[in-house]
């Protein structure tokens, strides 16, 4: 593991120091961590507007990566570009490039359905299907063929294990997922998005909607998943970004501002436009 | 107070809020607006409500007297006039309920007041010396005709007519009797013996037929014509005798249609006889039926207005309805028929004595020895009333042409006047919803015909095939517009690029708009003429065009990125425009070809041979055009619903690696469904009450199927085409004021289920 996270620093970094990447909006520790996902150069248009400028990035292997900025600064937008989602909207253009595991996601061989399921996606809003909690959760492996009944259950209660609600769900899995509470719920979600073995979790502001109780709860199931998934999570809380995540990206009018280690940008941001954001002077 | 003393205004700050006093002033009036509002809007709903149950009130009260029994009510009772101590009568009414006629079995014929019984006229005929009245007939109501049989074999026919006169603008009924064969008695049997018992009746053309059993046991038949010579201007006397098959038992009494076809008898045995006459010479006695249990004698038969039916009473009260049924085993063109019993009525306390046909329809009053009044009616099978009316056995009965009075004389030669309501004696709910065996059919049926020109019609309500027909309309046109409607609803909302929806939506919506009568017309005179020669493309289309949509679709898939790019996402469906027109022009031109290749030349012709009825006016093209109709109701909130399935859930499926179809079929359709339902049930609302359309296209006829090919006749247009022609509170109106209750039945019922369901669907499926 060691041996490899050398290797990586060592085919990462020449390219880091040779201008191509902007240093002073990169971190250092990044060139010690595998990566996951890059950007390149990635601009954004709705229409004739810009979303996103120029965006240079590295998303590194389960690890949590945090967005933050103020409202309409195109973090959202950049989280909806890795399981391609912009898709969805007719007037978005896109320049630059997205490299998940070194392949652009924008390829003609890639089949957008798959890439999603590799990258999953928990929204704002909790979103339960109107099925029964174990049809939620088993909504994916349907989506890919699978039936069979006792496969289901295994994988629905490993998931929702890992989502930490199978305690909280066990006796009323056929019950409509819309009786759960907004936590319950939120945490449903991302056991359905586990459930399909995804590589990259993008965690759309998900706590926004919950309470302090149910946030916490889901704090702690970030962590807990940094394990085995690559987390992206776009947070309007610096508390919680400070919280949660390894790196934080600092967004601003579609720009990254500045990307660094989650500890240095809040006690030692590099850039005034950060320290003004993160102590409250804008935002 | 001062507004700059008001807290939370930084000081040296003009407040510009009203004085406080001015706010409390305001409050009020907001608080009274308030409330104005609330009760306005209550009064609104309330009084929806109230307006339909009022509507609901008003049908019932409409139909609400088809329920009710005959009431009948002694109006006063008088000594019959001229009573002369043990003689039998026939009683009779006429039209306006003043006057009465009574027949005695001694030969006079009495016209009386019908108020207090004074007698006004009496015609003593003219029966020669020595020669004896042994038998009296009465012929149908209507022809007002009787016949007294004389014991030298002669007989002589009356008319007890009436006259009006108006004396001074005021109107008065007067005697008018007729003697339509002469005041003299005619020959009736030739060998001179006394007619024993007597059937008269008045044929179509003015003449008279009479049926006669000698006192030695022949029968003999006599037809009499009277033609007026116009040159002298005297009356001639045609007679035409014969002598009928001897009966195997003594005949009791003899009835004769009004076609002068058929003789039936009744013999001492309790024997129903039919004897064939329809050539006399050739008579034959072509079937007899027990009519009868062990002990039980017959002790009157009477045939019903029209004379098809015969009623006969029993010695033990029983009244039961006969008639002639086409023996299915006979050739087809022989016309051979055979006695069938059809129904019972209500059994009478004591032995039948007298039955009287009512004049205009297929009821009949009875009286028995126990003193009890019935009325029964043959083709609903009520006994609308049967009381004991008097001590004494009653021994004749008489109804008024209008059905409003009844009289009846008992062994004392009392006569009691009775007031009767029997308005709707035809209904009852085995009528309605049941299989009757009406009048000449050969097996209990769901009949809907309402009326005919004839005056011995029986009226044949029944509402299954009006019910049937108003279902089946609907099926098929859900049948048509569900699959399109649904279908373009899901790709419209879900699939269609925005701008392009923004064209189709509104359009759709305004083909609402389209008055029905234009699209009935159009599917009545255009489209059911254009199906009828092009049959082969029907089926053709049915199957063409969504293959071709297969194959175009497959296509476009193997088109290079470069020449789809060019087509902008949800503006696929364009492409299919032109490929709709050409597929539907090349198969509708095939069509002739396949129908010459196939069919030798025509569809239809083939249709009728492999024993599929086909009406140009078929389900089919209702089913067209009324989907047509509904499709833009059906489309237009299930678009909504499918469109309002909030993105987030759409995103979500998504996000998970669905495709766009799994997202449709497996989130988007379960999250719609309860607006998709409900979108379904209001179409199908529609569709049930929808007039103009299968008013025009349907060809109105009631039949009892669901085959595509025939027409049918719904309960709206049924309403639509019988309400403007029907007599204001008959039974026809009543029952057509029914139709509608049983539509807003259909509705009320079909919206309460859907709203339930969708209640629950909603509570399951809908999104937060």
């Amino acid at each position: 593991m060691e041996n490899a996270a050398m290797n990586d620093q060592a085919t990462t970094a020449p390219t880091v120091s040779s201008g191509m990447f902007d240093d002073d909006r990169q971190p250092l520790e990044i060139a010690r961590e595998k990566v996951s996902i890059e950007v390149r150069d990635l601009d954004l248009y709705y229409g004739n507007d810009q979303a996103l400028k120029s965006v240079n990035l590295k998303i590194a292997h389960n690890r949590v990566t945090a967005f933050i900025g103020p409202s309409g600064c195109g973090k959202s937008t950049l989280l909806r570009c890795f399981n391609r989602m912009n898709d969805l909207i007719d007037i978005c253009r896109i320049d630059g490039e997205i490299l998940i595991d070194g392949k652009n996601i924008h390829d003609k061989d890639v089949d957008v359905a798959e890439h999603r399921r590799r990258v999953g996606m928990v929204f704002q809003k909790p979103n339960p299907f109107p099925k029964s909690i174990f049809e939620n959760v088993a909504y994916g492996l349907r989506l890919q063929g699978v039936n069979d009944k006792r496969k289901l259950a295994e994988v629905v209660e490993r998931a929702l294990r890992a989502a930490a609600l199978w305690d909280e769900v066990k006796d009323r899995l056929d019950d409509n997922a819309f009786g759960l509470s907004g936590g319950q719920q939120q945490r449903l979600v991302i056991a359905r998005a586990i459930a399909i073995e995804p590589e990259v979790i993008l965690l759309d502001e998900p706590c926004s909607a919950l309470d302090p109780i149910s946030t916490a709860k889901v704090e702690e199931l970030i962590a807990e998943l940094k394990n085995d998934y690559t987390i992206v999570i776009v947070t309007h809380n610096m508390q919680q970004a400070a919280r949660v995540s390894d790196f934080t990206a600092y967004m601003y009018m579609g720009e990254m501002i500045e990307f660094d280690d989650t500890a240095r940008l809040f006690t030692n941001p590099r850039r005034k436009a950060t320290e003004d954001y993160i102590t409250g002077r804008y935002g | 107070m001062n507004a700059a003393d008001k807290a939370g205004l930084p000081s040296g700050q003009q407040s510009y809020l009203p004085s406080a006093d001015a706010m409390a002033r305001r409050r009020q009036r907001r608080y009274l607006a308030d409330s104005a509002a609330r009760w306005m809007v209550r009064a609104g709903g309330g009084g929806v409500v109230v307006a339909l149950a009022l509507i609901f009130v008003y049908l019932f009260s409409e139909v609400a007297p088809l329920l009710r029994g005959a009431s009948v009510e002694q109006a006063g009772q008088f000594q019959a006039p001229g009573y002369a101590g043990s003689e039998r009568s026939l009683l009779v009414l006429e039209r306006y309920d003043t006057l009465g006629m009574r027949h005695s079995s001694d030969g006079r014929l009495t016209y009386f007041r019908l108020e207090d019984g004074s007698p006004l006229e009496e015609i003593r005929l003219e029966v020669p010396a020595g020669v004896t009245v042994d038998s009296v007939a009465i012929g149908e109501p209507r022809s007002r005709r009787v016949a007294y049989g004389l014991s030298d074999g002669t007989a002589i026919v009356v008319d007890h007519e009436t006259r009006l006169e108006f004396t001074d603008g005021v109107r008065s009924v007067v005697p008018a009797p007729a003697f339509p064969l002469g005041r003299t008695p005619v020959q009736v049997d030739d060998e001179g013996q006394s007619l024993a018992t007597l059937a008269v009746q008045e044929t179509r053309d003015g003449g008279t037929g009479l049926a006669a059993r000698t006192s030695d046991g022949r029968l003999v038949f006599v037809r009499f014509r009277a033609t007026t010579s116009f040159l002298t201007g005297e009356t001639e006397l045609e007679r035409r005798a014969w002598t009928l098959p001897r009966p195997p038992g003594e005949v009791r009494q003899l009835q004769l249609t009004a076609n002068l076809w058929s003789l039936i008898g009744i013999d001492d045995a309790g024997t129903l006889l039919y004897w064939d006459i329809s050539d006399p010479a050739a008579a034959v006695l072509r079937d007899q039926a027990s009519a009868v249990q062990e002990g039980e004698r017959v002790t009157e038969l009477k045939m019903l207005n029209g004379t098809f039916s015969m009623i006969v009473g029993t010695s033990l009260g029983n009244l039961s309805q006969w008639f002639l049924v086409r023996d299915e085993r006979a050739a087809a063109g022989d016309n051979i028929f055979r006695l069938s019993r059809v129904r019972d009525f209500d059994t009478h306390p004591g032995a039948i004595t007298r039955i009287q046909p009512e004049y205009n329809r297929k009821g009949f009053a009875a009286v028995d020895d126990a003193g009890g009044l019935g009325l029964h009616y043959g083709t609903s099978a009520r006994t609308l009333y049967l009381e004991q009316v008097s001590d004494v056995p009653l021994r004749s009965v008489g109804v008024s042409p209008i059905d409003d009075v009844v009289i009846a004389e008992d062994e004392t030669g009392r006569i009691l006047r009775f007031d009767v309501w029997n308005q709707h004696p035809e209904v009852s709910l085995k009528a309605l919803w049941g299989k009757v065996w009406y009048e000449g059919r050969q097996d209990p049926e769901y009949v809907w015909q309402a009326s005919s020109g004839a005056d011995s019609f029986e009226p044949k309500y029944s509402m299954i095939p009006l019910t049937v027909g108003t279902l089946k309309a609907a099926f098929f046109a859900m049948l048509f517009a569900m699959p399109l409607a649904i279908a373009g609803a899901i790709y419209t909302a879900y699939f269609m690029a925005p701008k392009l929806r923004g064209y189709v939506k509104p359009t759709i919506e305004v083909m609402e708009a389209l008055p029905t009568v234009i699209l009935g017309f159009l599917a009545g005179l255009w489209l059911a003429p254009f199906l009828e020669n092009h049959i082969p493309a029907v089926f053709t289309v049915l199957v063409g065009l969504p293959l071709s949509f297969l194959v175009i679709a497959w296509a476009f898939s193997r088109l290079p990125q470069s020449l789809r790019a060019s087509v902008p996402p949800g503006w696929e469906a364009v492409i299919l425009l032109p490929v709709i027109a050409l597929v539907v022009w090349g198969l509708v031109s095939l069509s002739p070809l396949i129908e010459i290749w196939l069919f030798d030349g025509s569809m239809r012709q083939w249709f009728t041979e492999i024993g599929i009825t086909y009406d140009q006016r078929n389900a089919l093209v209702v089913g067209i055009a009324m989907g047509f109709a509904v499709i833009p109701t059906i489309f237009s909130i299930a678009e909504d619903a499918v469109f309002t399935v909030p993105r987030h859930l759409t995103q979500g499926s998504l996000a998970l690696g669905a495709t766009s179809w799994q997202t449709v079929t497996r989130v988007v359709l379960l999250t719609a469904s309860p607006g998709i339902f409900s979108a379904v049930m209001i179409g199908f609302g529609r569709a049930v009450g929808e007039t103009m359309i299968v008013l025009m296209a349907t060809g109105n006829s009631p039949v009892v199927n669901f085959n595509i090919f025939e027409g049918m006749r719904t309960l709206s247009a049924n309403i639509a085409v019988e309400l403007p022609e029907t007599a204001v509170n008959s039974t026809h109106f009543r029952i057509l004021f029914l139709a509608g209750l049983v539509l807003f039945a259909i509705t009320f019922t079909v919206n309460t289920i859907a709203e339930v369901v969708r209640q629950r669907l909603r509570e399951r499926y809908s999104s937060l």
